[in-house]
This record gives structure tokens, C-alpha cells and sequence, in this order.
């Protein structure tokens, strides 16, 4: 009895927190009110208050997590959509989402290094630029630790989201489709969301960015941690 | 609305299994791109040769993607059991990956003005 409550309220709390955050987000539209963070925050403070492990939780949760696989899948959506947009660019299109996974990839294991962390974090740090269900597919793969790249992922979306109007006025990056890149590339789709408030070329943009550097990292990445 | 919701439902079931599909292609070839990966360029595949006709997945597409961030809320609770990592030297993993994001931004996004730049000089000079 105890074990089916729990089965049904703890995905009724989270798709009713992931609600509320939602319309919290709408009203205020503060990067720092992004609705995951958010809902997540609270979700913690329920299980840490009531002594709930992430284990019980999870095993009501389950059910939300087993439509994260088609969720990336139905990236191919998008994909198809702007797929005329993407011809037209595809040579520097692809240069500089290539340039931007490397360089995320690079400077990450650079600076991951320097402080001197443990191998699983350096290896859940790489993809932290990559769309979270992908990031933790490629991490499960590449043998980080899927939860922590979340937080990485996480830091890198509403990190980049704050920071890209002022990056884009101090460094002169004036047209959409670039400003929606550099967000897709750095932030995924939080800097998606993002890219949709400089007009629809750049959500547009930003999305196949988000899906073609998904695509580059999960290739990458497995082969770079197999060096680490 | 019933029907939507049974539309919605079906197409959701439709992506499941192409998901499973390019779960067991990863398996079954012992690749290192994970199965969802697959699975979407799979789908990207079929909607460009036209097997599958794009109806058969738009709502349902459309459905999963507007609320993405709701499936990835259990795996993100799963940062609870990780607090340590943050600890002590951890702390400076924050401010590395901030450096690390705005470098992608502004090194890809100015690369790209670069060239789009270029090209509309080019255009201009040719009419």
C-alpha cells in the first residue's frame, strides 16, 4: 500500500511543481527562475525535509524519466523543420558548431585538470554544453556519472543565459542566426528558449545547433574520455 | 480533446520505438553514441526519404518537446546524492564551467558572424 502511494505522488508532485515553476517563469521571465531549477530545488527540500531517499523517489519518478529517450528523439522534429535553413548555411553552420563543441570540450577538460578533480567528474564535465538528455546518454557511455553532468549542464544553461546579452553587446555579435548559435552551442535549450527572444531565425538557429553539437559531442566525447 | 490526447499518445508510443530501435542498434553494434542520438537521426532519416510521413510524429513531437524540461526533473533530483562534489576545491568547478560556456558562445557565435558577414560582402559585390 505504502509502496503504490508512493508510485503515484511523487510523479503528481513533480509534474505539479514542473507546473507551477512554469507559470512562475512566465510571470517573472528571471534566468534565475528557470522552471528546472526551480522545481528541482524544491523537490530537494521535500526529500531532505521528510527523509525521503533519491532511490524512493525515484522509483515513482521512474516513470517521467522513461520519456526522456523519445524527447531527444523528437529533436528530429526541428531538425526537419529547418532543414532548408541549415542547407543554405551548412559549411559554416557546421565550422562553427564543430569550433564550438571543441572548444567547450577542450577548455573544460583544461580547466577540470587544473584544479585537479577526480577522473568521473572530468568525465561528467565534458558534455556540460550539450542538451541534458543527451549529456547524460554520452556520460552513462563515457563513464562519468549521469546526475553530475545535470548540474554541470545546468550551470552552462542559465550561466550562458545571463551572460550572452552582455557577450553579444561587448563583443559585436550582431546577427541572429550567430547570436542564436553561440546560445544552442554554450547553453543548449535553456539558451534555446533564450535565442526565441531575438526572433525566430535565431530559435531556429539555435536549435540546430543544440541538436548538431548533441550529435558532434556524442561522437567526440566517448572518444576523448577513452584518452583521459 | 479525447482524441488529442489519443493522437498525442500514439505518436508519443511511435518515438518510444524509435528510441528502443536506436537503443538496439547501439547494443547490438557496441556503439558508443547513445541510443536516443540514433534513434533521432534514424527519425530524422525516415522523415527526409519520406517513409514516415511527418503527421505521423508531430503532435507527439511537438507535445515532448514544449515540456523537456519535465523529463529531465527525476535525473536532475539525482544531484541530492552529489553535494560532495561541490565540496571544498570542487567549489571552483562552478566558475570553470561559466569561463568554459562563454567561451563556446562568443568564440562560435562570433566565427559564424564572421562568415555571414563575408557572405553578404561577397553578394553585394556581385550585383
Amino acid at each position: 500500500m505504502k509502496h503504490s502511494l508512493i508510485e503515484i505522488s511523487f510523479p503528481a508532485l513533480t509534474i505539479g511543481l514542473y507546473l507551477l515553476s512554469l507559470q512562475l517563469y512566465r510571470k517573472w521571465r528571471h534566468p534565475l527562475l528557470t522552471p528546472i531549477l526551480t522545481a528541482v530545488t524544491v523537490i530537494i527540500c521535500f526529500l531532505v525535509i521528510l527523509d525521503f531517499s533519491y532511490e524512493t523517489y525515484m522509483t515513482g519518478a521512474v516513470w517521467i524519466d522513461k520519456l526522456l529517450g523519445p524527447a531527444v528523439v523528437a529533436l528530429a522534429y526541428p531538425l526537419y523543420i529547418h532543414r532548408s535553413l541549415l542547407m543554405q548555411y551548412t559549411f559554416p553552420l557546421l565550422l562553427c558548431i564543430v569550433t564550438g563543441v571543441c572548444v567547450g570540450v577542450f577548455s573544460g577538460l583544461f580547466f577540470a585538470q587544473m584544479i585537479g578533480t577526480s577522473q568521473n567528474v572530468i568525465l561528467s564535465l565534458l558534455p556540460k554544453s550539450v542538451t541534458t538528455p543527451v549529456a547524460m546518454e554520452i556520460t552513462r557511455v563515457s563513464g562519468g556519472m549521469p546526475s553530475i553532468v545535470v548540474v554541470f549542464a545546468m550551470i552552462a544553461g542559465i550561466g550562458g543565459v545571463i551572460t550572452a546579452p552582455y557577450l553579444f553587446k561587448w563583443f559585436k555579435i550582431k546577427s541572429d542566426m550567430s547570436r542564436g548559435l553561440g546560445l544552442g552551442a554554450a547553453s543548449h535549450a535553456i539558451g534555446t528558449s533564450k535565442a526565441l527572444e531575438y526572433g525566430s531565425q535565431a530559435a531556429a538557429t539555435s536549435s540546430v545547433a543544440m541538436t548538431i553539437s548533441a550529435l558532434v559531442a556524442s561522437i567526440i566525447i566517448p572518444i576523448i574520455a577513452s584518452w583521459v | 480533446m479525447i482524441r488529442m490526447v489519443a493522437i498525442v499518445i500514439i505518436q508519443v508510443l511511435v518515438l518510444y520505438s524509435m528510441y528502443l530501435a536506436g537503443t538496439w542498434i547501439q547494443n547490438a553494434l557496441d556503439l558508443m553514441i547513445p541510443g536516443s542520438i540514433i534513434g533521432m537521426v534514424l527519425l530524422f532519416c525516415l522523415l527526409v526519404t519520406k517513409i514516415l510521413p511527418l503527421r505521423w510524429i508531430q503532435e507527439g513531437s511537438r507535445y515532448l518537446l514544449a515540456h523537456l524540461t519535465l523529463f529531465f526533473i527525476p535525473v536532475t533530483v539525482g544531484v541530492m546524492e552529489f553535494s560532495h562534489v561541490f565540496k571544498g576545491k570542487g567549489l571552483l568547478l562552478i566558475p570553470a564551467v561559466l569561463v568554459s560556456t562563454i567561451l563556446v558562445m562568443l568564440i562560435s557565435g562570433k566565427l559564424l558572424d564572421f562568415f555571414m558577414s563575408k557572405r553578404l560582402r561577397k553578394r553585394s559585390n556581385e550585383t
